[in-house]
């Protein structure tokens, strides 16, 4: 099992690498010029003088002179920086820094990924609790009234966009009932504390926790019906059923147990998309989340944050894969993960 | 066993966000009251109950995001970041009112800037300023502060902390600014409450050469933590004593919120870049802006909203202002179905500004002023305008704001001089004709259909790629317009319809090929950028649109400029007319200030001449809406004079 870990941690960090090198080249294939992206806004204020020694310098600090691969080298770690000459890169920790926040990348991005975090584990927690039993409850029932209205509503959930779902969410609950607020994370000028504020930032994530929880709805019972399905058709249930067990016995300590194999993927792969914001929700609540800074990086040409988040990203998925298998061993001894 | 392990771990799962669930409803009713404070203003209901008691408070919904970057103008702020910034920021010696007319701020300055002109050209500007004012901390601003303001901005320092403030139009600031020279020759500090500077030759005249006196306090121990630097003046100009300033103090001083030492009319109560909020309340020290007026809101709260929602935040009080609405069928008509519900108001405002066709007027078929004023006449602008703006917009004929004081002292002289080009195809044709257009692809006269021809030497058809070279060695370019839009741009797909796929268009004998890029590579196309590709440096695109704005200090001595350095970053119509490019220049760099009619005459030369050679096509100016809650009373914002101006007049009807 250990030789397996520290295989997969060597061939992950080997994976990483050439992602990293990848992802910086797509990055630089762009063709923008961040230094004059910076400076278009205020162009018309500045003497032709000021301006072009305004861009020099941005070009400078940004590196944007200098060839590729060693700028590639600095941003990763393995060559010395220009003015300090130290090792200065993502392997020492330093994940770059935003132009258009004018801070360093490891500054930006903490608080967007703990309210990013808040979220998904609300909505993971939400989903997990309802669509289990109820993919249950549908695969014992299965081709009932019941069973049959939930396939048609989740086909209908799975089907319609989450952009949809929100504006008609927003539409219902934020403008027509007024429960809940149209977008924000708390109320603006509040200035409360404590247990105050954190009802106050319930009350704000409560509708987008709402539309994420309903659009994950449809695809997840749908996975655990299938599932459990399966499972009940097997002989062991036929079984354990002759045997006179009682139904509740039968299903959650034999059915359920053996259709955990398949969920159980599932279910790790949705706690590691805590991690990654949701660019659509984000943005249309004004949530200051991982999904929302990656989009404003894109937008504002701030590769060094696009690229950062990009790889935290990487990194998350090698490792989710990593506990994905051997989170199989883990669930089903059959299945070995030490070769 | 492990199965047990994980059959638990879930049902704990499950029982957490029950648990979680279960928390959230039984609080819900608590939490609603809480967060009820902005949204239940707008009802009608709780309109009326609020009444008597409304908070003294304003909740400023805008769109772009709030990084928290208070630098001042050494570095680029965002929109947001910026009206933090105005709001906090004050007591500039030269302003701007209303009008957008330049004027002594008297509530800083003591009297008239003295200016004296120095027998080697330079000239000397003696600022004295007020005795009285105050930071927000209640320390008093001396001149000492407005002298600290270049001391740390020309400083290299502030070079090295990359904020690119050139150091060139006062005397001994280039030295300064170098390293050279610790002291400014040309900036002394007289007394306690008086400063000179003096301005370099070169700059001289100046239209707006006031604005050389401009400076604001600036609180040295924000820029130099770790050393006690005063401001000091032995006879030969102004140097920092005390230690040195180093370029991570000069960019931190950007990001402190708590204590921020400012001297505005409103003060940082909270800056929270996690929840995009920031808070701003009144500073009691103000002494007014250059009227003496002085804010009542007592707190102003800047949120991000989403465009997509902002109407909705305002409708259900989220926000009580929505910002320069521009978008006529998704901003602006919902807006104003809320101002006829009740309980909103609006005021619009001319766009200083316009949306264009740009030309490059140094190859290809748009070289030639024949074209551009061909184009212009097979667009029907006002129509284009119309639609775009969904009736909130209007045309201009030249570079020019309808909002500017030029303008509307030229009204007269707009209706004898200026061709507005209105739609008129057959006119087009005929210009086309007189300039050669009558050409078949093989040197026959022009047939009727088809693409227009005309026989062109070899400077004009320079590395034009569409020219055909005759057997008999004539060279012919075709009427093809090479068009570069950017993606997901509805001014594109509007001029698709109504130009470049126009029946009218294709009688003319003109093609326009639309390539649809980036904004970026539009930019760099339009820059002819070789330093991001090499591929950028040949000139590809005859036309672009895009959009462009003025300021108060009206100029486009280097837009039009011959000159090679400001080829493509400033002139990047690459136009070279001496005459346009000398009227343009001496209009602000020829005429003294203060002599406003010789400044107009040559405006209204330049509009002229500008006019015939069309190297822009202007297509719309749009008309901005601000909406806000009715009880914001007494906002009144324009072209110039934007939120952070208004709102220091504004009221809010039965504050708190």
């Amino acid at each position: 099992m250990k030789k397996y870990i520290v295989k997969r941690i060597i061939y992950m960090i080997f994976v990483f690498l050439i992602v990293s090198v990848l992802m910086y080249l797509l990055y630089n294939l762009i063709p923008s010029d961040p230094a004059r992206a910076e400076l278009e806004g205020i162009k018309t204020t500045l003497r032709p003088a000021e301006y072009e020694q305004r861009y020099q310098n941005l070009r400078e600090q940004m590196g944007l002179d200098d060839p590729i691969l060693l700028r590639y080298a600095r941003w990763m770690g393995f060559a010395p920086e220009k003015e300090s000459g130290e090792l200065h890169g993502m392997l020492q920790g330093y994940f770059g820094y935003s132009n258009f926040f004018k801070k360093d990348v490891t500054e930006v991005l903490p608080i967007r990924m703990k309210n990013t975090m808040i979220i998904n584990l609300f909505v993971t927690f939400l989903a997990l609790a309802i669509t289990i039993p109820l993919g249950i409850f549908c695969a014992v029932r299965k081709n009932g009234k019941f069973d049959n209205a939930v396939q048609f509503m989740t086909i209908i959930g799975y089907s319609i966009p989450i952009y949809i779902i929100a504006l008609v969410f927003i539409w219902l609950f934020a403008v027509k009932l007024r429960w809940l607020p149209v977008s924000g994370m708390e109320t603006p000028g509040s200035n409360y504390q404590g247990m105050q504020a954190f009802l106050d930032r319930i009350y704000y994530l409560t509708l987008p926790v709402l539309i994420m929880t309903f659009a994950s709805l449809g695809g997840m019972t749908r996975y655990v019906r299938t599932a459990m399905i399966d499972a009940l058709g097997m002989d062991y249930i036929r079984t354990a059923r002759a045997k006179g067990l009682r139904e509740k016995v039968v299903i959650y300590s034999h059915a359920w147990r053996n259709a955990l194999l398949p969920v159980v993927t599932v279910i790790i792969g949705w706690f590691i998309t805590i991690f990654s914001g949701s660019v659509i929700i984000e943005t249309t609540f004004t949530l200051n989340g991982m999904g929302q800074v990656y989009y404003l990086a894109l937008r504002n040409s701030d590769y060094e944050l696009a690229l950062a988040t990009q790889m935290f990203y990487c990194a998350v998925s090698l490792i989710g894969q990593l506990i994905m298998d051997l989170s199989y061993g883990l669930v089903d001894p059959r299945v070995r993960v030490d070769k | 066993m492990k199965k047990k392990l994980v059959s638990m771990l879930l049902v704990a799962a499950m029982a957490v966000s029950l648990v979680a669930c279960g928390g959230t409803a039984q609080n819900a009713p608590e939490s609603s009251t809480t967060a009820a404070d902005s949204t239940e203003a707008a009802t009608e209901e709780a309109a009326a109950e609020e009444a008597a008691s409304r908070p003294n408070r304003l909740i400023y919904g805008s769109t772009t995001e709030i990084s928290g970057d208070l630098g001042n103008a050494w570095w680029t702020n965002n929109a947001s970041d910026k009206k933090i910034r105005d709001l906090i920021n004050d007591y500039n010696v030269i302003t701007f009112d209303q009008q957008g007319a330049m004027l002594v701020n008297s509530t800083v300055v003591d009297g008239d800037i003295e200016s004296t002109e120095n027998e080697d050209g330079s000239k000397t500007f003696t600022v004295k300023i007020k005795e009285g004012l105050t930071y927000n901390n209640g320390e008093p601003i001396t001149a000492a502060d407005y002298v600290a303001y270049a001391l740390v901005a020309y400083s290299p320092a502030t070079l090295e902390a990359a904020a690119g403030v050139v150091a060139d139009s006062v005397v001994g600031s280039a030295e300064y600014q170098s390293g050279e020279s610790n002291v400014i020759s040309g900036l002394r500090l007289l007394d306690d409450y008086t400063y000179a500077i003096t301005i370099v030759p070169e700059y001289l005249p100046y239209f707006y050469e006031l604005s050389y006196a401009d400076l604001s306090p600036l609180y040295l121990p924000m820029y130099a933590p770790n050393a006690t630097l005063t401001v000091k003046d032995d006879g030969e100009g102004v140097y920092l004593d005390g230690g040195e300033l180093n370029a991570d103090d000069i960019n931190a001083s950007r990001f402190i919120y708590e204590g921020r030492v400012s001297a505005g009319p409103y003060q940082i109560k909270k800056v929270d870049t996690g929840t995009l909020q920031a808070e701003l309340v009144i500073n009691p020290n103000y002494a007014g802006n250059f009227e003496g007026q002085k804010p009542t809101i007592e707190t102003l709260v800047i949120v991000k909203t989403e465009s997509a929602t902002a109407i909705d935040s305002l409708k259900t009080g989220a926000v009580d202002l929505l910002d320069t609405l521009t978008d006529g069928n998704l901003e602006i008509n919902p807006a104003l179905d809320l101002v006829d519900a009740g309980g909103f108001t609006y005021v619009d405002f001319e766009r200083n500004g316009y949306g264009k066709l740009q030309f490059a007027c140094d190859f290809g078929p748009t070289q030639f002023p024949a074209v551009r004023q061909a184009v212009a006449y097979l667009l029907d602008r006002n129509e284009f305008a119309n639609q775009f703006c969904a009736g909130y917009g209007s045309v201009v004929d030249g570079p020019y704001g309808l909002c500017m004081w030029m303008y509307q002292d030229s009204q007269e002289f707009f209706a004898d001089n200026i061709d507005s080009y209105s739609y008129d195809p057959a006119k087009a044709i005929e210009l086309l004709e007189a300039d050669g257009w009558v050409l078949n692809a093989d040197g026959s006269e022009y047939s009727g259909t088809g693409t227009r021809y005309k026989e062109v030497t070899a400077e004009e058809a320079g590395t034009y790629a569409l020219n055909v070279t005759l057997p008999d060695g004539r060279i012919l370019m075709p009427l093809h317009i090479m068009w570069s839009s950017s993606e997901d741009n509805p001014v594109s797909e509007l001029l698709v319809v109504m130009l470049a796929n126009g029946q009218q268009t294709a009688d003319a004998g003109m093609v326009i090929e639309q390539t649809v890029m980036s904004f970026t590579d539009l930019l760099n196309y339009m820059y002819r950028d070789a330093s991001v590709d090499a591929k950028y440096g040949v000139p590809t695109y005859g036309m672009f649109n895009l959009a462009t704005g003025f300021t108060q200090l009206y100029s486009q001595a280097y837009e039009m400029s011959m000159k090679d350095e400001y080829m493509g970053t400033y002139n990047n119509n690459f136009i070279k007319d001496e005459k346009l490019a000398t009227l343009a220049w001496d209009m602000v760099y020829g005429v003294e200030a203060g002599d406003d009619a010789t400044y107009l005459d040559m405006w209204q030369q330049f509009m002229d001449r500008w006019n015939e050679l069309l190297p822009d096509v202007p297509l719309y100016s749009n008309i901005y809406y601000t909406v806000h809650a009715d009880w914001l009373e007494g906002y009144d914002q324009s072209s110039y004079w934007e939120f952070e101006d208004a709102v220091l007049y504004a009221t809010i009807a039965n504050a708190e």
